[in-house]
């Protein structure tokens, strides 16, 4: 599965950086998000709880930061897994100044399988992209306070 | 109940002796079955196509209140071997992965726990890393260099293949006027989701090292041997006992011997009896499917539409692991390779071929719906090809009728069979001109309107032999190879002091009615009433008379366990008029048994009720004629003397008796929505003498809706990462009584010489025609080639833009 977009920030582009790569930050924005720990340099832990259609469950995994390039793009590979199955995937970020704030564009090849991939392979794409917009949002929320 | 007539029950639409329990929800089936001390089991699968197993750790899970235990790979590669299957290739088959994962759904480990939610919840707590390996799902590429390998110690992927050659096929290419091609065909992998799914239970009693394992298996009984000797068990010390009732199984049930030994090591290991009922996810991701199938097939035609020969390239598609009975799927039609036509000349190029998808067996019509999807498709591309009305083209090439018994170029016996008549009335009943016309006048409105034509060869008993054709000739010549032959069933009838009849039927019936269909034959011989006779239909490896061969697949019951029940009949009706003879003093063969009474023939007040004459035989044996044994009972087993091994040609009778089948199905396509409407569906068998119609016209039904499901609806769908798609009834679209379209069913009966009572098995029946007859009929409609299934909507959709794109 392949998602892609963007999604603009109100912000210059340091301040939504910095909050991309902050665990705490995303810790609380992450959505379904129980814990997320750094193991090492832009290597996190996550407990994570997501529900496909009727299919719900908690996934443990790995998040890697590589080919950091601040405040312009990073790549980041997940790996989890738990009852539901599991997520792998790879995402490249880009963040680009836009008049009035910072644009970020991403692109990811996902794969998921097991029970995850069996009930709920028709309503992913939509669950992700729903995700992904509600990570953001948050994102947004969490720099608008800290102004 | 009326007196019976001179052919007493059989033919009669006597109605089902089970029906008045199972409507009534008294019914027993697995998880009706309990046991004292009884635990629950959960099975951790792979959510993986293709990885290696790293690490697996259940610590986590152990700790959990309630838990009894884990069953993990290493204590499955430690206490059993690798299942035994019909291929010389060195797969290391066991009940759960070992080393890799290779389908996802592969079971993993086993917990043990005081309640099923307690084992889900632990099972999800065991931790395995898994190493992704690249995928393969599409069996012709898994042959190419390159593809991804999943069993390193064969070193291919194919797991099978044999090149069979049957006449002159050179020649009759050469000969030929017309080469027919029909391209790559895909037939899919689908099921047959029975009500009830897989269910087991397994007890060791340590002090005698005995395993007994409940389950709903049916057999055959061959895999009774294999589970014994992968669980290192002697057979006498593994018991295997089945409920009376079972919620169907269409032959997806002889697939769950691995889960008799995994369950069966998960009792052993952990010490306490472990139940384990197998849920609708489960069934749908990994219990077993019919063979998806990639072929080619080439016919060599005269310009008049004589078919002169056939070479089909096959590749088999059996998933992650080869299990027992496969590759059976290429073989087991080995006898009727050449369907219902007359040419002698064949190639079969068959191959077995691992992926990484779920595992495969038998599912109703096995191997014959494969085979008749390509032949059939190849007749309609030759009639098209060379402007010959579809139906005219089969009648040019059917075996006639004064040529039965009929010996095919592959080793069958066709035992009996009127083809071109029963071709000639589904024609008639489908009023086939007309609906010819019917075509004509939409087409000219622009409708899209489509008939199919098919024959097909319907067969039953197989014989236990055939399924080593898939073994090379050299290794079946050496002296240590144990040549596998027979399709024997053992009836017993017993008559009770007080002339009460039981019949024992190691059968395991799954929904096919065998307890009337018995009685209907035991009453019969007896001169009674079916309801008479009390039939016993649960089965117990113990006390129940078995082989190798028992079990209810293959459609085998109306031609080979009813021929056993009429003998074992007979022997006892011999028995009763010896008894009374001696009693009368008349001969034997001057009484008649009927109404309940053994008399003399033409004086009815001279003779004993049947409950005195059993009274005899058990109350006073010194009264009995000399010599005779005391009691009153009889076992025969039934075999057919052409059910001999392959000989070093490949030529095997692969079944003991062969029907027939011909259908004309009439549909419309709606070219907006690519939806396909079933207009008419005429089906027409001829199966010799049939006992119960009412159950034969139930089993059509069945059968027909099984095709339609596999040519419409079905498919148990993978993406190309080797993820399972259709893990819910949501995804995998099973048609229900509202897609059901009335059926025409007619027969022909021609009787089997082979038989006791010259009847043949139909149970698979239209399940090995629908896929074949509707392609030809969507074809037909469309004016393209229709070179897979299922029709869903959205291909037939795309097929409708490319016939308007070409016309």
């Amino acid at each position: 599965m392949t998602l892609d977009g963007t999604y603009e920030f109100p912000a210059p582009r340091a301040k939504v950086w910095a909050a991309l790569l902050d665990p705490a930050v995303l810790g609380r924005t992450l959505p379904g998000c129980d814990k997320l720990e750094a193991i090492g340099p832009g290597e996190y832990r996550a407990i994570v709880k997501v529900g496909v259609a009727a299919v719900k469950g908690t996934f443990e995994g790995k998040v890697k930061l590589a080919d950091l390039e601040p405040p312009t793009r990073y790549r980041m590979s997940l790996e989890g897994s738990g009852g539901p199955g599991f997520v792998r995937g790879e995402a490249s970020l880009e963040l680009a100044d836009v008049p009035g704030g910072t644009r970020v564009s991403y692109r990811a090849d996902v794969q998921v399988g097991g029970l995850i991939a069996g009930v709920g392979q028709r309503m992913l794409g939509g669950v992700a992209r729903m995700m992904l917009e509600q990570f953001f949002t948050r994102i947004a929320t969490e720099i608008g306070a800290a102004a | 109940m009326a007196t019976p007539q001179h052919s007493g029950w059989i033919g009669k639409r006597v109605k089902r002796l089970e029906d008045p329990r199972l409507l009534t929800g008294r019914g027993t089936f697995m998880d009706d079955v309990t046991l004292p001390n009884l635990h629950h089991a959960a099975i951790l699968r792979s959510p993986h196509a293709h990885a290696r197993i790293a690490r697996v750790d259940a610590s986590e899970a152990l700790r959990l209140p309630g838990i009894r235990g884990v069953l993990l790979p290493d204590d499955v590669a430690r206490m059993s071997r690798p299942f035994g299957v019909g291929t010389t290739v060195p797969v290391k088959y066991y009940p759960t992965a070992v080393g890799k994962v290779r389908f996802v759904g592969e079971p993993v480990a086993v917990v043990v726990a005081k309640s099923r939610y307690l084992a889900e919840d632990a099972a999800e707590l065991i931790r395995v890393e898994y190493e992704p390996l690249p995928v393969v799902t599409d069996p012709e590429r898994a042959t190419e260099p390159g593809a991804p390998l999943l069993h390193e110690e064969i070193g291919s992927n194919v797991a099978n293949h044999r090149l069979l050659q049957y006449g002159d096929i050179e020649r009759a290419f050469r000969e030929a006027d017309r080469i027919v091609r029909t391209g790559r065909l895909v037939f899919p992998k689908y099921s047959s989701t029975p009500m009830e799914g897989y269910g087991v239970i397994a007890s060791f009693d340590a002090a005698s090292a005995l395993l007994t394992v409940w389950s709903n298996f049916h057999g055959p009984f061959v895999m009774h041997p294999l589970v014994a000797r992968s669980l290192k068990l002697p057979e006498n010390k593994l018991r295997f006992i089945c409920p009376t009732d079972n919620g169907g199984s269409f032959g997806l049930k002889t697939s769950i011997f691995p889960y008799l030994a995994l369950i069966g090591l998960a009792a052993m290991k952990i010490g306490v009896p472990v139940k384990w009922i197998e849920d609708r996810q489960e069934h749908l991701l990994a219990s077993s499917s019919g063979t998806d199938r990639v072929s080619y097939l080439e016919g060599a035609f005269t310009k008049e539409g004589v078919l002169l020969g056939v070479r089909m390239k096959i590749y088999d598609n059996v998933g992650g692991y080869i299990r027992s009975p496969e590759p059976a799927c290429l073989y087991r039609p080995a006898g009727n390779y050449v369907g219902p036509y007359a040419f002698r000349h064949l190639e079969m190029d068959c191959h077995a071929v691992h992926t990484n998808k779920s595992l495969t067996g038998p599912n109703r019509g096995y191997g014959c719906q494969q085979l008749y999807f390509g032949l059939e498709r190849l007749m309609d591309l030759g009639a098209r090809e060379l402007g010959i009305d579809p139906a005219e083209l089969r009648r040019k090439n059917l075996i006639p009728t004064e040529a039965m018994p009929y010996t095919t170029p592959t080793g069958g016996i066709y035992d009996s069979g009127d083809y071109p008549q029963a071709l000639e009335k589904a024609l008639a009943l489908a009023n086939y001109p007309a609906l010819r016309e019917e075509q004509r006048r939409a087409r000219a409105a622009g409708r899209l309107f489509g008939i199919g034509v098919v024959c097909c060869v319907d067969p039953s008993v197989s014989n236990m032999g055939y399924v080593t054709v898939g073994i090379d000739p050299e290794v079946r010549k050496r002296s240590d190879y144990q040549a596998k032959s027979g399709a024997a069933e053992t009836a017993v009838v017993r008559v009770d002091p007080m002339g009460n009849v039981t019949a024992v039927i190691s059968t395991v019936p799954h929904g096919q009615g065998h307890e009337t269909t018995t009685a209907q034959i035991v009453a019969t011989e007896l001169g009674l009433d079916p309801e008479d006779v009390t039939v016993v239909a649960d089965f117990d490896s113990f006390t129940h008379i078995w082989s190798v061969a028992t079990g209810t697949y293959s459609s085998r019951f109306s031609s080979i366990t009813a021929s056993a029940f009429a003998m074992a009949a007979r022997q006892v009706r011999d028995k009763l008029c010896a008894v009374v003879g001696h009693h009368l003093g008349v001969l034997p063969e001057d009484l008649v048994v009927a109404g309940g009474r053994i008399f003399v023939g033409g004086d009815p007040d001279r003779g004993v009720p049947l409950k005195q004459a059993a009274g005899m035989a058990h109350w006073n044996p010194l009264a009995l004629p000399k010599g005779m044994e005391p009691g009153l009972q009889a076992m025969y087993t039934f075999h057919f003397p052409t059910a001999q091994p392959p000989d070093e040609q490949d030529r095997v009778d692969s079944s003991n008796t062969y029907g027939f089948i011909a259908e004309v199905v009439a549909v419309e396509v709606d070219p907006e929505t690519g939806k396909v409407e079933i207009k008419a569906y005429v089906t027409v068998h001829d199966a010799g003498t049939i006992i119960n119609p009412m159950i034969v016209e139930g089993q059509i039904y069945g059968g027909a809706l099984h095709g339609i499901g596999g040519a419409l609806y079905e498919e148990l769908a993978y993406g190309e990462d080797g993820q399972f798609l259709a893990r819910t009834f949501m995804d995998y679209l099973v048609p229900g009584a509202t897609e059901a379209p009335r059926l025409v069913i007619d027969h022909v009966v021609s009787p089997s010489p082979f038989t006791t009572l010259g009847s043949k098995g139909l149970g698979e029946s239209s399940a090995m025609t629908a896929p074949a007859a509707l392609a030809n009929a969507v074809a037909d409609a469309l004016g393209v080639h229709v070179d897979t299934l299922p029709l869903k909507p959205e291909r037939v959709w795309r097929w409708v833009r490319q016939a308007r794109g070409t016309r």
